[in-house]
């Protein structure tokens, strides 16, 4: 027996059940489709015929392919920071909001988690950093901070997916409970694993959601961490400090709180969710983004004055990053990241949603060009000077970086389309409370 | 001779409906009761004595022995089975060890999370007698069900009906088993 009640919910319920969608969505899928037919033609090239299609040679050998890992990683932490601490603080924005970021995070992890596979050179002996005895009985060296990756990427998606899911369990069970063809009874009922709503499971439930909200924060500064910690461990003049990681932590957060400013403002746009997101807010995350924009500027001098007081080879190497070829981009992250948020001093930048717009943007490409300039301009200088050459992306690595924004936007329509977009049976809670 | 039952059961219209109906309920004696509703209510959870605690301790515990298990792996493979004197660094290097135990530790707890939270609600489980009652797909949508299982000491059919039915339950009957 399908439901027809027509409920406050209904809305969000119906969208996902209906036969058809509006034209414009299905233009921007194709658009969206196109770009990861892109991402697909320059996935098989650098698998066919090798990583060689790509601009990276010693001394680059990451080149674009990990500038751009860590730049989506970036926007996964940023919107699971803001969908863990919505969930956490019980926070009335959630509602609205929460399962749209979580949608994000996951998908930025899934195009994140791309890069580190195909840069391998041999992407399907990847399981090769498995701890099992391979052919010669060798075991993975485990002190390697690629191992770590492994178990970083592999966890962050697994986590951020079951965030996702266990939210989604009980909207599951509606949709079950509407859909009018057997087919899709039997699709909605499988994802919703026999859920009846009884008062005891929602108990539990709540305390799960919870739980792995708590586990989203920790796993944010251990990525980033992560990912700095390949740099640093390195021999690279320009890489090989202690102060990385905490360099891609407070720079990922600006970039994060950036991405959820840049949302907020988007959402509250384009959904009329003024109610939801308020002045206040948009005030709070301007000033949350400025100030960790100053601790990205404080670190980015601090870069300047380590380098400046280390050995000459490193000074060497940093120098050239912020002077020589690729000056320009460190010049650009500085800019991007760091100037252009002191915008947000003004109070009427904080409440605007197009400056927060802009800023959003604006960190978020400035947090990228800083990525370029660590891991192109930071490797120009290493102490061989017979390997000091130049770099750049060819049509290849280019390729995946612009199939990867098409395969975000693919993952975003495809679950606009079949998952309810806001959390059904958290806008039935509020609806009560606002009654009581 | 009747047939196998799994409890009696009434639809209501609010969630105070349903409130009050569960603290009848209990007044009168039922002791094995459960509720239905399309969010979750902390009054009738509290009501029940619903203690999800439970739940923490397993993903906790199931934490601790991922960190254990993912530091005594490299521990085993790095040190003792596959020694690798890189510089001559002390192989038991335990702060790169580090990293991958708390990641992996991380990694159990939300599974954890996610299979005991199905184990102790015994789901999967996506054929159930209350799925069978008229109307109870609304419980997923605006209405509030109460059952009175047929596990409860002071069960009788004709008592448990006549009393959702005096509370405000709309609907009482009862729910056949499955079979």
């Amino acid at each position: 027996m399908a439901s027809e009640v027509s409920t406050f919910t209904t809305p969000i319920a119906d969208a996902p059940l209906a036969r058809r969608f509006s034209p414009a969505w299905r233009l921007a899928l194709l658009a969206a489709g196109g770009l990861v037919g892109v991402l697909g033609l320059t996935l098989a090239v650098s698998w066919v015929m090798g990583v060689g299609s790509w601009g990276v040679n010693i001394p680059f050998v990451w080149g674009f392919d990990l500038t751009n890992y860590a730049w989506w990683i970036g926007i996964a932490n940023g919107a699971s920071l803001f969908a863990a601490i919505l969930v956490l603080r019980r926070h009335s924005l959630r509602t609205a909001v929460n399962r749209f970021a979580e949608a994000v995070a996951l998908s930025g992890a899934i195009c994140a988690g791309l890069f580190p596979i195909i840069h391998l050179g041999r992407p399907w002996l990847f399981y090769w950093v498995f701890p099992y005895p391979a052919t010669y009985e060798v075991w993975p060296q485990f002190r390697s901070t690629l191992t770590w990756d492994l178990w970083g990427i592999l966890t962050h998606i697994i986590v951020l997916g079951l965030l996702w899911y266990v939210g989604l369990i009980p909207d599951f069970a509606t949709m079950r409970d509407r859909a009018r063809s057997s087919r899709r009874q039997r699709i909605y009922g499988i994802l919703a694993l026999g859920w009846r709503n009884s008062v005891r499971h929602w108990s539990y439930h709540q305390t799960a959601y919870r739980l792995v909200a708590v586990l989203v924060l920790p796993l944010l500064t251990m990525m980033q961490s992560i990912v700095a910690l390949e740099f640093a461990t390195t021999l690279v003049p320009d890489w090989h400090e202690t102060r990385l990681p905490l360099h891609f932590v407070a720079t990922g957060l600006a970039q994060g709180l950036a991405i959820v400013l840049l949302v907020a403002a988007l959402l509250r746009w384009g959904l009329s969710l003024e109610q939801h997101i308020d002045d206040r807010d948009l005030d709070l995350l301007g000033k949350l983004v400025l100030a960790s924009a100053l601790v990205a500027g404080y670190l980015m001098l601090d870069e300047v004055a380590a380098a400046y007081l280390s050995e000459p080879s490193e000074w060497t190497a940093t120098r050239n990053r912020i002077t020589g070829e690729y000056a320009g981009y460190f010049l650009a992250a500085l800019v991007f990241s760091v100037v252009v948020p002191q915008l947000l001093w003004f109070r009427a930048a904080r409440v605007s949603v197009l400056a927060a717009a802009y800023v959003g943007v604006s960190v978020s490409l400035g947090v990228w060009f800083d990525r370029f300039s660590i891991v192109i301009g930071g490797a120009q200088r290493d102490y061989l000077p017979s390997m000091w050459r130049s770099y750049a992306p060819t049509l290849v690595e280019t390729g995946l970086l612009v199939g990867t924004v098409g395969l975000f936007a693919a993952l975003l329509l495809l679950f606009v389309r079949f998952v309810p977009a806001v959390s059904m049976f958290e806008t039935r809670h509020d609806e009560h409370e606002d009654r009581a | 001779m009747t047939a196998p039952a799994h409890g009696v059961i009434a639809r209501f219209d609010e969630p105070e409906a349903l409130e009050r109906a569960v603290r009848a309920a209990k007044a009168a004696g039922y002791t094995q009761l459960d509720a239905y509703s399309p969010f979750p209510l902390r009054d009738v959870e509290q009501e029940f004595g619903v203690r999800p605690s439970a739940l923490t301790w397993i993903a906790v515990t199931t934490g601790f022995i991922g960190a254990a298990v993912q530091y005594a792996a490299q521990y085993g493979l790095n040190v003792v089975d596959y020694p690798l004197n890189v510089g001559g660094r002390p192989l038991h290097s335990w702060p790169t060890f580090i990293p991958a135990t708390l990641i992996v530790a991380i990694l159990w707890t939300g599974t954890a999370t996610l299979l005991g939270m199905l184990l102790l609600l015994r789901l999967p489980c996506l054929h159930h007698p209350v799925f069978a009652v008229p109307g109870f797909e609304r419980a997923s949508e605006d209405r509030f069900f109460l059952v009175i299982l047929v596990e409860d000491p002071r069960f009788d059919r004709h008592a448990a009906i006549e009393l959702l039915a005096a509370v405000g339950g709309q609907d009482a009957r009862e729910v056949p088993a499955c079979d």
